[in-house]
């Protein structure tokens, strides 16, 4: 036990330092920041699931069916969301930390150095599904009026449940690292990523959700709440969980306990199971781990068919950063399932509009089209603000402790950043005007709202992107063992906040006009003077507000940057 | 070559280096030497142009790195002490990454390249990802880069850590040729007989300041010590604190 607070110290040590250490001013700044979104999140999660559970509630005989219907799906989710984030913070804590061939010299059993990883890696992948699942369970108990029990109930059904995800990603994991051929540990990552895409995919094409809004395509009712009220598997943890909640607010005392004993036995079993084969297979797949790996796939050579030759109209220092940039990326196994997940977003983007009901809706559908089209900016860029986050943020600091290379050459800071702007920048733009182009035709929109959306998006995305290129400039982290971290920072938390807020101020500066313009249009009238000046100001300002982000942020971002 | 002048550097917490002023002329080999925290690496990290000083000035063949920076790299070759590199990149996939930002001519890029690797040991390797490297293989490719564009001046931090005795051995040779050549070397080390063995002329730093200065004979001289080893004169002038 000695051992396990001893390795679990310097973690605690750190996190308590790096707040004693800091700026003040700056960790309160983002003491408050964090505090103030979780607060609006919590809060906005609590009013949503109120208002549901109430508007169930008024739905006769229904209601009580479609509420637990509700949680069993929550725990359901909530369950698969922590298996697979521990799973990608065990292959991380277990097998990827720089501190971990240190602790393996240590005069500790590995079995220890395991337990004490497996601990953090639980701590990290659940608090904040345990903090989230809070309003949520809360509305639960206000609405069925659930004694103090329940909430007993519900925060220990959640804490089993962290335990049986976290043991059972452990598990994988062990054994992953086991089975895979020495130093392809990454390689789990691109193979879940790819489940996941599968996974994404399937679970789009067999629910059809666009069916739940015609009822013509049920059988009959009777069907509809047969097939609602048919139990999930009795083997699975998450009906135990949920049958145990379900009890706990109906005050059914026997039923509650044996499933909470049922989840909690579960879970210890499954730690056990854990630590057992940590015994067996954890240093064999640690050691497998730090031999070099290999490359997965052999470099491709054809004589003449270089792609390099593709990046020839730039001077010979831009082709030298584009062509390191894009090796280095492409390289990066963990890359690659962002990448597979991207390719799944956008076809489930697109399915999404080629499956609207928009001949059967009762609004007029030349508004409604254009509506949806005008709305699909901001979601276009929005969903490219999300890549942006992912991609281009970091972009910066996965330089790392080499940055050193570009610090000593004989090469402006600035032209490092405007090179890293604009390979990404061009991939993203195409994209988003891809996105754009084909849910307008699939919405059959008129071709001024056409030519808006590719302009509006033409000059939204660098925005967004500038943002990230200097954002990320301006808290980069070179010693940053992982992208999601820098991610997950204050940083680009500010990127997210500032790159939503910047669409929506472009949206709302566009919408006004755009109404007068589709309502003079629409009655053949023409626009007044008044009018064509707030048009002019109005797009005007957006396209000042996009320069702004990308010129005043990478200026920034590159006085950041200056040698300090 | 080098002149620095008054070249400060305050962390806020620590002073690192205390008005630090030198000269390295012209195909001379200048040790830098000094106990553990005594300011070595961060001012080969600003003559590298890696940090900026807090006061004081850097001038390299002329230019004042702060002024001119992209042609005062232009003529140097650095070498940091820990080797990091983009592990994504191959061994010539890294060179000639380098070689685009140094500029250096296409046509030659191919042979020189391949010349170094050879001599240091790396060809075979040039075609290997950099992460399958050793630390020793990782230190010869960066000290095989920062020789590919010629520069006039070499800037090394602790040249022969990581390094097996061949490549040590090497190593010295090369640098002494380069000299020969008249390229400036401004080298920091802990290591005293390779300072002893290397180096025209030798500085010693503690704690941010210059304390001496000269060739072994002159800081003989300083430490009022006859015939002695560096070693015994580096100790000496550490502990009497002498200053210039």
């Amino acid at each position: 036990m000695n051992t396990l607070i001893s390795l679990l110290r310097p973690r605690i040590l750190s996190a308590v330092n790096s707040l004693r250490q800091g700026n003040k001013k700056n960790n309160w700044a983002r003491i408050f920041m964090y505090s103030a979104l979780g607060i609006v999140f919590w809060i906005g999660t609590f009013i949503i699931f109120y208002r549901v559970l109430t508007y169930f509630q008024s739905v006769q005989d229904f209601g009580n069916i479609l509420a637990i219907k509700l949680m069993a799906m929550i725990i359901m989710t909530f369950f698969m969301l922590l298996l697979f984030s521990n799973i990608i913070n065990c292959l991380s804590h277990l097998y990827l930390s720089h501190d971990l061939p240190l602790l393996h010299s240590l005069p500790v059993s590995s079995k220890d150095i395991f337990f004490s990883r497996w601990v953090i890696s639980t701590f990290d992948s659940s608090w904040m599904i345990i903090a989230f699942s809070i309003p949520i369970f809360l509305s639960y108990g206000l609405i069925y009026k659930a004694n103090f029990i329940y909430y007993v109930i519900f925060l220990t059904a959640m804490i089993f449940m962290c335990f049986a995800a976290a043991a059972l990603g452990g598990i994988l994991v062990l054994f992953g690292a086991m089975i895979l051929p020495a130093g392809r540990i990454r390689t789990i990552l691109i193979l879940l990523g790819v489940v996941m895409v599968i996974i994404i995919v399937l679970v789009l094409r067999l629910t059809r959700p666009e069916q739940l809004v015609n009822p013509d395509s049920f059988a009959s009712a009777v069907l509809y709440l047969t097939s609602m009220q048919t139990p999930d598997s009795p083997f699975l943890p998450t009906t135990w969980i949920t049958d145990a909640i379900k009890a706990a607010l109906g005050n059914e005392t026997k039923t509650c306990v044996f499933n909470i004993a049922l989840i909690g036995t579960f879970s210890f079993m499954l730690i056990f199971i854990n630590n057992i084969s940590a015994q067996i297979a954890y240093f064999t797949g640690f050691s497998k781990s730090q031999t070099t790996p290999r490359r997965l796939f052999a470099p491709l050579k054809y004589r003449g068919l270089n792609w390099e030759n593709l990046l020839n109209f730039l001077s010979r220092e831009s082709k030298a950063f584009a062509v390191k940039e894009i090796r280095t990326f492409f390289r990066d196994s963990s890359q690659w399932p962002q990448l597979f997940l991207m390719a799944a977003l956008i076809a489930i983007y697109l399915y999404n509009f080629s499956v609207l009901p928009l001949d059967n809706s009762p609004i007029k559908t030349v508004y409604l089209q254009n509506l949806f089209s005008f709305l699909n900016i901001g979601l276009a860029a929005s969903v490219l603000s999300a890549l942006s986050a992912r991609f281009v943020f970091p972009a910066v600091s996965m330089e790392g402790e080499a940055f050193w290379i570009i610090q000593a050459a004989p090469v402006l800071i600035k032209k490092f950043l405007w090179i890293k702007f604009f390979l990404y920048c061009i991939p993203l733009v195409i994209l988003a005007e891809v996105l754009v182009i084909f849910s307008n035709l699939l919405l059959r929109v008129s071709p001024f709202m056409m030519v808006l959306s590719v302009i509006t998006i033409f000059c939204l995305v660098p925005a967004v992107v500038g943002l990230a290129t200097g954002l990320g400039a301006i808290y980069a982290d070179f010693k940053s063992e992982n992208q999601v971290q820098v991610v997950t920072g204050f940083g680009g938390l500010l990127f997210m906040i500032l790159s939503f807020s910047l669409i929506a101020v472009v949206i709302i500066l566009e919408a006004g006009p755009l109404y007068y313009i589709f309502m003079a249009n629409l009655h053949g009238n023409s626009l007044s003077l008044m009018q064509i000046i707030w048009i002019i100001c109005s797009f005007g300002l957006a396209l000042a507000l996009c320069l702004l982000s990308i010129f005043y942020t990478i200026h920034l971002g590159e006085k950041s940057l200056h040698i300090k | 070559m080098i002149t620095l002048q008054e070249l400060t550097k305050d962390y806020g917490t620590t002073l690192a280096v205390n008005k630090l002023s030198l000269n390295v002329a012209a195909g001379e080999i200048y040790g830098f030497i000094g106990p553990n925290g005594a300011g070595k690496t961060t001012t080969i990290r600003m003559m590298g142009g890696t940090i900026a000083p807090t006061s004081g000035k850097i001038i390299i063949g002329g230019f004042d790195i702060a002024q001119n920076p992209v042609e005062a790299k232009k003529m140097i070759g650095f070498v940091p002490d820990r080797p990091f590199l983009y592990e994504k990149l191959t061994g010539m996939e890294f060179m000639r990454f380098s070689a685009d930002l140094y500029d250096v001519d296409r046509n030659i890029f191919p042979q020189k390249a391949k010349e170094l690797l050879q001599q240091f040991a790396l060809w075979n390797w040039a075609d290997e990802l950099i992460e399958a490297y050793s630390h020793g293989m990782k230190q010869r490719l960066i000290i095989a880069t920062a020789l590919l564009h010629d520069p006039r001046i070499l800037i090394i931090d602790e040249p022969m850590v990581g390094l097996d005795p061949e490549a040590v051995y090497m190593v010295k040779d090369i640098l002494k040729e380069l000299a020969a050549n008249q390229t400036t070397i401004f080298v920091s080390t802990h290591t005293l007989s390779i300072a002893e063995d290397l180096c025209h002329r030798i500085g010693l730093i503690h704690k941010g300041t210059l304390l001496a200065q000269g060739s072994l004979d002159e800081l003989k001289l300083i430490a009022k010590l006859g015939e002695a080893r560096l070693e015994e004169v580096f100790l000496t002038i550490i502990k009497e604190n002498t200053f210039i």
